[in-house]
């Protein structure tokens, strides 16, 4: 009564202190509570490394910073991994380990450096002084973009240099070499040499810490083109902390330089490693210096050594060897006779950004690749690759309608797949299918058959995959007599039809329409795109190196979206900024981008989202990156795209554009939006947006799709691999009545008791990922106005006569809270015995229909009602389903009965063995009901032996234990075997009851009438609803 | 007197709840005097709390006892069958293998880890400074869906797999009422090494005087205290490795 008084008036205290009629408006984590998003992976291709970073004393710490996937940290030398930064931006320059305490001091600076088109950005400097359990940004660095480097005074950790290479699309003054004394308190830029210039590399030397090394590079990248050189690319030289720099250019060709890798021999400072990218093409490649960077000399200019210098400039060098150089590159090249001859690295993945040698064995190598982190254990000839980091980078997503439903997508870099979205024992690696190769973007199921849609890069190949038969078809437009050159996106668009299975649609600068799924095509629009052709020449781009990859090419169309209310309408987005909508199937086009105010011109249309809700109504999300504006953008039209209004609120990070939108099929004000910082979400059209991080990193989302039956929103993450938002039915019935009622529960519709028990080994999942499922469980899905943290609140479900079922744990959170339960109730008592009977530990199923959930807080009780239904793929008749519930609930009771009946022998025993113990009256009959209860108790339990190999015989409770468990976990009907089992075990039982019953009438009665007349109390036995009550 | 007591620790909650600027000594000030006082938690010798630990059907009753000298002991109840899931007698640790049944003795680092971190009871925030823990204020964050003060606890630094690491875990105090409702540690071994372990507490409930959570949910299991009895009588026998074994051991070497 106390309690229930403390939390009436902690309720009363509390209660007046908020105005009632205030709008609640919840945020993050406060409005999803404990809706937690479920990462899958894969793993299986991993994802690009950026950086790996040893511990300098510990060789079981290694740390990977990664392009798109945040910081990893192994604790057991490479063998597995575990995430550290997925409160922050997962976009990562440089992970670097403070000499002075590395265990503690953990620095970050984020922003990939390998300056590919399809980067992500970062956003700024951040410190750990905690081995990674907290994060803290270090402010100064909020422009940096991109952070190369940072470098710590060994002998004083409050000095330290920063290398920001900085912005990719646009001009910076953030940018250049910057140096602190005071810990990172304040900082200074000590090497600035221009607005398009930043440093690529900035190292110490390892015996002299005045002795620094940076080189600067002149770099841009556009939509449509890279620039690598110029004349503010170079090598320079601090003797004093960084007080003044020369250029150390003595051997270099004149002329512009490209990027410069430079690195120094852990032992021996005098010898320099640099890479270098010229004019002169015959002195690309490697130089060395032997004096400290006086002087250099050209070593070798081999493929290997001169391959993509923006996306492969880094050299390693044997912490012990001088003589042993590492350098990244397509496959990785290593010397050992001082940088004059190389081979080539062991087979992985290609695109090698990184490596490190193990601090005390130079045979062991990581490797940091576009396809995650590889270990060598002889020297760099074989490599294997670390299986547990879900770091794949998905350009597109999209899911079927299969149960489960698959998840199909494509990957920089690492081909084309699908996967489930559970599978038995969990998403594994070997779940995946391979359905197209090189990088991969838009996989598409067809709509009816067993078909993919997969491409390579710009529509190089599209392939009409048919995986019943395993024929692939390649089917991508071709130009015709009369055509222009046709202008495909790297990313290149297709779709679907919502109307047609078979029409499949592809977009050049013109839209292609195929009706029979890619055998021929009639192009339905003129070029929709802005057609400029100063944008069109990508032959030339790379700057000094060549680089027509075909990533750049520009003015194409990037989105297409059809009505899925009207076959006719159809919508368009280019990537320079265009957006035009046809309502006569491609007869006639507008363009409506004139109307998209706010919009800068010529903005990437990332994604259209036709809408359900209406059949002028859509919506389009705008990506300014390749501009230099990171700012968020998201335009709703409900007009045909005369007029668009803003639906982007200060909520979104300012940096954190946007690439993918959305929408609810059912409440039109729920969306979800895929920003470079994570996902957003809106339940009121966009008025306030909230972040969502539980379980979910601010990773660049680049696609997000919504499974209509599930109600699960798929994620395409570019860096994290596929993450999943499970049934967000819930969100939709938020408004402000819910939200101001103390508890509220949400509707659900009948859950099927799934039947399924097929088997899932779990092989190599000891160093493996593995993708949690999904739940099969029931849902018990409420919001809490408020954190119940005094007094007790319990959940309980019950059947409509309001008799137990079980009791459940309920969430306590503030917001949504989730509780699953998978339809079993209690399990049996068991009769006590010496070993354990694992039959015991099952819980029958219940019977379809509705539950009461029970909850009760406080003084308060809130019910709601649920239902549940059998699986429609049941092997069994309605019929053999009731007949096998009753069969069940007859052997439990059987097996509870079997319980008290070993109970009672107990207690009379416990009875017997006082009155032997005192010696006295009674002795003799004591021991009589001992011995004859003692061998009856022998046939019904196990009375020795252990769990394992030293087990007893089975007796009565352990058959019988066994067949109520197989009886109660079948699901298939109670047929021959069962029963004749059941008839025997019933039998048997009968038979030992009456041998019971009759030791009770014979040497049970004598021992109770000596006891009575002796005055030794009676045998303690509780009635059978006192020994089966379980609270 | 009791009623009393209740309405103090309404007024109390009220009274600091709008405070803004905190150290991590007000905080953890304002929790033992919500709880109870500082002085009545110093007096408690001891806890038995008896409950279960509930899974989806299965109610495992679990009994366990912690004393101020950091003897401790975990026993569940399967199938009528008692047995301890851990103790630990200030000196050895051990536990019940499940398959004999019979007792086993920890190993050196674990049982070594425990010593070096017994004075966790009743919690190791109190008279951390004493027991050579120290305490941060990190500010607040939201858990729960609630706002927290997140303070940060590093206990004596222990061995993993033979190498020294510090002892560190976070604690939320809801800014409300300043009790914990979540504690977060760092998973010393294996391939979770270094994630988070997460545990929740709500249901606080009074026990002589003093609060106490009820409902404890550990990295996702939950358990229910059904009583918690302070001060609970302890032979010391209870918490050692029984010998019984220990010569059974003997006699077959």
């Amino acid at each position: 009564m106390k309690k229930i008084f403390i939390f009436f008036l902690l309720a009363l205290t509390f209660s007046f202190t908020g105005n009632a009629q205030e709008e609640i408006s919840l945020k993050g984590k406060q409005l999803f509570g404990d809706m937690r998003a479920r990462q899958i992976g894969p793993a299986l291709m991993s994802g690009r490394i950026n950086d790996l970073e040893s511990h300098p004393t510990n060789p079981r710490i290694i740390y990977a910073g990664t392009a798109g996937g945040g910081v990893w940290k192994s604790n057991d030398g490479g063998a597995t991994f575990a995430p550290i930064f997925d409160e922050h931006v997962q976009s990562i320059g440089v992970v670097t380990l403070d000499p002075t305490n590395p265990d503690q001091n953990i620095w970050v600076g984020t922003g990939e450096t390998w300056t590919r088109n399809s980067v992500s950005i970062g956003d700024g400097l951040f410190k750990s002084i905690d081995g990674g359990a907290n994060f803290e940004e270090v402010p100064g660095f909020e422009n940096s973009e991109r952070i190369t480097s940072v470098v710590i005074n060994p002998k004083n950790n409050q000095e330290i240099y920063v290398g920001v290479l900085g912005a990719l699309w646009g001009d910076s003054t953030d940018r250049g070499v910057y140096k602190t004394t005071d810990g990172g308190a304040s900082w200074n830029n000590i090497l600035y040499v221009g607005p398009s210039t930043g440093a690529s590399d900035v190292i110490m030397d390892p015996t002299n810490p005045n002795i620094l090394y940076a080189s600067m590079w002149q770099f841009r990248r556009s939509g449509w083109g890279f620039n690598s050189g110029g004349i503010n690319s170079a090598l320079y030289k601090s003797t004093n902390g960084g007080a003044s720099w020369d250029k150390i250019h003595t051997g270099f060709p004149t002329g512009q330089l490209g990027r410069i890798a430079v690195a120094v021999a852990p032992s021996d400072a005098s010898i320099l490693y640099a890479v270098l990218e010229t004019e002169d093409k015959s002195k690309n490649g490697l130089w060395k210096s032997l004096n400290a960077g006086k002087s250099w000399e050209h070593l070798n200019n081999d493929f290997g050594l001169v391959v993509r210098p923006f996306y492969f400039s880094r050299i390693v060098i044997d912490p012990k060897n001088p003589d042993i150089v590492l350098k990244g590159g397509l496959n990785g090249s290593i010397s050992r006779d001082g940088g004059a001859t190389f081979k080539n690295l062991g087979n992985m993945h290609s695109d090698i950004h990184d490596l490190a040698f193990h601090i005390n064995d130079s045979d062991m190598i990581f490797s940091g690749t576009d396809g995650g982190v590889y270990r060598s254990w002889n020297g760099g000839t074989t490599f294997e690759i670390v299986e547990n980091l879900p770091l794949s980078q998905f350009y597109h997503i999209s899911v079927d309608d299969a149960v489960p439903y698959n998840v199909y997508g494509g990957l920089q870099d690492n081909g084309s797949w699908y996967g489930p979205s559970s599978s038995p024992g969990g998403v594994n690696a070997r779940d995946w299918n391979s359905v197209g190769y090189g990088d991969g973007f838009r996989v598409l199921k067809h709509p009816t058959k067993n078909i993919v849609y997969s491409e390579m890069q710009g529509a190089e190949n599209v392939w009409r995959y048919d995986i019943d038969r395993n024929r692939t078809k390649t089917i991508q437009p071709l130009p015709k007599k009369g055509d222009p050159e046709l202008r495909f996106n790297w990313n290149a668009p297709m779709a679907v039809s919502n109307h047609q299975p078979d029409r499949f649609y592809m977009a050049s600068q013109f839209l292609h329409v195929s009706e029979n799924m890619g055998d021929s095509w009639t192009i339905i629009s003129p070029d929709l795109t802005t057609n400029d052709k100063q944008k069109q020449d990508q032959s030339k781009s790379g700057g000094l190196s060549v680089d027509n990859s075909g990533a750049e090419n520009h003015t194409t169309i990037f989105t297409i979206a059809e009505s899925p209310l009207d076959e006719k309408i159809i919508w368009i987005g280019t990537d320079d900024g265009n957006v035009q909508v046809t309502t006569n199937a491609g007869e006639s086009w507008s363009n409506v981008t004139a109307n998209l105010t706010g919009i800068p011109a010529n903005t990437w249309v990332y994604h259209i989202e036709a809408s359900i809700h209406g059949k002028g109504t859509a919506y389009a999300v705008f990506d300014g990156h390749t501009m230099g504006d990171m700012k968020p953008y998201a335009m709703k039209t409900t007009d045909y795209g005369k007029t668009w209004s803003s639906i982007i609120s200060k909520d979104i990070q300012e940096n954190a554009f946007v690439r993918n939108i959305q929408e609810d099929y059912v409440n039109e004000d729920l969306l979800f939006l895929g920003t470079e910082m994570g996902l957003y979400v809106t339940i009121d059209g966009g008025k306030g947006w909230s972040h969502f991080t539980n379980n979910m990193p601010p990773v660049a989302v680049h696609f997000i799709d919504m499974q209509k039956r599930t109600n699960d929103i798929v994620m395409g993450t570019h860096g994290r691999g596929v993450i999943i938002l499970d049934d967000i039915s819930p969100l939709r019935e938020l408004n402000q009545d819910v939200l101001s009622k103390k508890v509220h529960f949400f509707k659900t519709n009948p859950f099927t008791m799934l039947e399924e028990s097929g088997f899932a080994g779990s092989f190599g999942a000891e160093t493996q990922f593995v993708g949690p499922n999904k739940s099969t469980a029931a849902r018990i899905i409420y919001y809490l106005k408020k954190r119940h943290t005094f007094g007790k609140m319990t959940m309980e479900l019950q059947d409509m006569q309001g008799n137990k079922v079980l009791s459940l744990n309920p969430g306590k959170s503030k917001g949504i809270n989730i509780v699953d339960w998978n339809f079993n109730t209690a399990n049996p008592k068991m009769a006590a015995a010496k070993t354990l009977s694992f039959g015991g530990f099952t819980s029958p199923r219940v019977p379809q229909g509705q539950y009461k959930v029970v909850l009760k807080k406080g003084k308060q009780t809130f019910e709601h009602i649920i239902e549940t239904k059998y699986d429609s793929n049941s092997l069994t008749s309605l019929e053999e389903r009731k007949e096998q519930e009753a069969l069940t609930q007859t052997m439990f009771n059987m097996v509870e009965d079997l319980a008290y009946l070993v109970y009672k022998i107990g207690q009379i025993q416990q009875k017997a063995n006082q009155v032997i113990a005192a010696k006295g009256k009674a002795t003799k009959e004591a021991q009589k009901i001992l011995t004859t209860t003692e061998a009856l108790r022998k046939d019904l339990v196990i009375t020795s032996g252990d769990n394992y190999v030293a087990t007893a015989e089975p007796e009565l409770r352990e058959r019988m234990g066994a067949l109520y468990s197989n009886i109660a976990t079948s699901y298939d009907r109670v047929d021959g075997s069962l029963k004749s089992n059941f008839e025997l075990i019933n039998e048997e039982y009968e038979r030992e009851k009456a041998r019971f019953q009759k030791i009770m009438a014979k040497e049970g009665k004598k021992f109770m009438k000596v006891l009575e007349k002796n005055n030794l109390g009676m045998p303690s036995i509780k009635t059978k609803k006192e020994f089966l009550t379980k609270d | 007197m009791k009623t009393l007591r209740t309405l103090f620790i309404a007024i109390i909650l009220m009274a600091v709840a709008p405070m803004t600027a905190q150290t991590a000594d007000e905080i953890l000030n304002n929790y033992f005097e919500n709880t109870g006082g500082i002085s009545a938690w110093n007096a408690l010798e001891g806890t038995k709390m008896i409950g279960s630990a509930n899974a989806q059907g299965m109610e495992i009753p679990i009994e366990m006892y912690q004393m101020k000298d950091g003897k401790q002991l975990l026993k569940i109840n399967i199938q009528g069958q008692e047995m301890t899931q851990y103790s630990f007698d200030g000196e050895t640790m051990w536990t019940t293998n499940f398959m004999t049944m019979l007792p086993e003795k920890s190993d050196a680092e674990t049982t070594d880890n425990m010593k070096k971190n017994v004075g966790d009871f009743p919690s190791p925030f109190l008279n951390y400074k004493e027991k050579g823990y120290t305490v941060e204020y990190l500010g607040k964050e939201t858990k729960e869906g609630t706002e927290t003060f997140k303070m940060k606890l590093t206990q004596k630094p222990v061995m993993v797999d033979g190498v020294e690491e510090p002892t560190v875990s976070f604690y939320y105090f809801e800014t409300e009422n300043y009790v914990p409702i979540m504690s977060e540690s760092q998973i010393p071994s294996g391939p979770q090494k270094g994630q988070m372990s997460v545990s929740n507490f709500s249901d606080y409930q009074e026990v002589g005087g003093l609060y106490f959570p009820f409902s404890i949910s550990m990295s996702g299991q939950g358990i229910t205290m059904k009583e918690i009895v302070l001060n609970p009588e302890a032979d010391a026998t209870m918490f050692a490795f029984p010998t019984a074994v220990e010569e059974k051991i003997e006699d077959k070497k």
